[in-house]
């Protein structure tokens, strides 16, 4: 199936014309299947498989080397997507660097594909990230401690979300270890280290505001929210994070990849 | 030999910063990754936050009692030496989302829906009275809750700069002024 940038356009606004007259006060998790379900009914095809799409025939796109992305080790050898993505972020020997899924792709394209760093479009990125992701539906996160690369970045990750800082003195602690449960107006803090399995829920498509995000622009979000300047996309933090997340969502899961979300 | 002393403060300093650093040389090094913006957030991070971030939140007892007496020294009073204000002045930072935002954690507004984050404050002056004793108390929680709640949530409104001591005066008259809306009119929410 090949739809042009314009139709793809089209269709999504149509669907938050569709969205923005959604009521507020109601389970935001409930919501969203609601809507993704009214979406299917409609139009017969969901914004997550439209990405997917995308992301499956940049996957098998030429790059300058005359390689496809088939050629990459996603962390199970050659070509192998199947549960791959449940298993990310880990540590590559190839790089001698712990990557996750954006990372991963980013060293692709680069390194197998041939690309320069500058020619890559994140939008690119995150549809490959969709399409290896949805390779893993049903599949269990399988995150390890194994090299001292992947502990380090754990014990960074884990530190840089009980931080405190700014003249607020918040940290990503404060609203999902201290404020879970309670409400920022319709959105309860997601028990992030816990009972939500948060981790299993990116990358997802966001129809409250149309957009695909991977866990790295969530990430980047939430220090939003706590009017923090973000991290630069593919940074250490942001993959610190990442792992210990990941980590301590291990045996979770993953109800379907990519996610629909609100 | 004031220059002496002086140092020697300097050092006392220095030394107080680098035993309540969070982030070491190489994660602040691995911080920097993401950014100047980003990182300069967690290089100039206080050593109170540093503290509270190492412990979770959770001072073990030992530590307390010299928290809770740096937390009391940062809090400053208005000059004019009254610890209540204009209640009117003060509902209007109380029940703005970009001021003090307090009604977002605390129930009790006749404006807004108070939020469930911190304990309700509804008809706060009418079941607390207006002695000095409780007029200090809730000055010196809005001005530095850790002074009373160790590492709290709840921001510290005049030692993070956020509101002047005048403007903490303003809000603890409408909360305690049995005149203020805060008291005469019923909580949003309210049966
Ligand atoms: C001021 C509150 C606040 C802080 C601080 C905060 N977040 Fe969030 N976070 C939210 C809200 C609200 C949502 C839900 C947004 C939504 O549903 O789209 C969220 C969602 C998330 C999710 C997705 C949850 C899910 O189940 O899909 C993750 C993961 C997350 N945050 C991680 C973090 C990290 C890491 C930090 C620190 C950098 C952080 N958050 C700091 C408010 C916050
Ligand atoms: C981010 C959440 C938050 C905000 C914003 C906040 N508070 Fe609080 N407040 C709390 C919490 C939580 C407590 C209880 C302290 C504890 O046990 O940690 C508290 C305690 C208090 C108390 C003491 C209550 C008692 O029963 O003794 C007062 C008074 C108070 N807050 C007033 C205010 C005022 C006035 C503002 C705005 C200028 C404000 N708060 C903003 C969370 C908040």
């Amino acid at each position: 199936m090949r739809l042009k940038a314009w139709q793809v356009a089209g269709l999504m606004a149509l669907w938050v014309l569709a969205f923005a007259s959604a009521q507020e006060g109601v389970d935001p998790r409930e919501e969203a299947k609601r809507q993704k379900q009214l979406l299917l009914e409609t139009s017969g095809i969901l914004p997550t498989e439209l990405v997917v799409e995308q992301g499956k025939e940049l996957f098998q796109r030429k790059g300058p080397s005359g390689k496809t992305m088939a050629e990459c080790d996603f962390g199970l050898g050659k070509g192998v997507l199947e549960g791959a993505a449940a298993r990310l972020p880990r540590y590559f020997l190839d790089t001698g660097r712990v990557e996750d899924l954006d990372s991963r792709i980013l060293t692709c394209m680069t390194r197998v594909q041939g690309y320069k760093r500058e020619q890559i479009r994140r939008s690119e990125v995150v549809a490959v990230a969709f399409y290896i992701a949805s390779k893993s539906t049903g599949k269990k996160i399988q995150v390890r401690l194994l090299f001292p690369q992947e502990r380090e970045l754990y014990a960074l990750g884990e530190k840089l979300f009980y931080a405190r800082s700014g003249a607020r003195d918040v940290g990503c602690a404060t609203c999902h270890v201290t404020y879970v449960g309670k409400r920022a107006g319709v959105l309860p803090y997601a028990d992030v280290l816990g009972k939500d399995q948060s981790w299993t829920h990116w990358p997802a498509y966001r129809y409250s505001n149309d957009q695909i995000w991977t866990m790295q622009d969530r990430i980047r979000a939430c220090y939003g929210n706590i009017a923090h300047p973000a991290p630069d996309l593919y940074s250490l933090p942001i993959l610190a994070l990442e792992v210990f997340l990941a980590y301590r969502n291990n045996g979770a899961v993953v109800e379907e990849w990519p996610a629909f979300v609100r | 030999m004031k220059k002496a002393a002086f140092a020697l403060l300097l050092l006392g300093l220095l030394a107080l910063a680098l035993a309540q650093r969070y982030f070491g040389d190489q994660e602040l090094e691995q911080i920097k990754t993401a950014g100047k913006a980003y990182a300069e957030v967690f290089i100039n991070q206080r050593p109170d936050q540093a503290l509270c971030s190492l412990h979770k939140n959770r001072l073990p007892a030992d530590l307390l009692p010299k928290f809770l007496e740096e937390q009391r020294a940062q809090i400053k009073y208005p000059q004019s030496g009254k610890l209540m204000g204009d209640w009117r002045k003060g509902g209007a930072i109380f029940n703005n989302l970009q001021r003090a935002n307090c009604f977002s954690c605390h129930y009790g507004s006749p404006v807004h829906l108070g939020g469930d984050v911190g304990p309700s404050l509804e008809k706060y002056g009418l079941k607390r009275g207006q002695s000095e004793a409780i007029q200090r108390y809730t000055y010196e929680v809005i001005y530095n809750a850790w002074a009373y709640f160790p590492c709290t949530v709840m921001y510290r409104f005049g030692a993070q700069g956020l509101l002047t001591p005048e403007e903490i005066a303003d809000v603890v008259a409408y909360l305690l002024d049995p005149e203020s809306d805060f008291n005469t009119k019923p909580a949003v929410g309210s049966r």
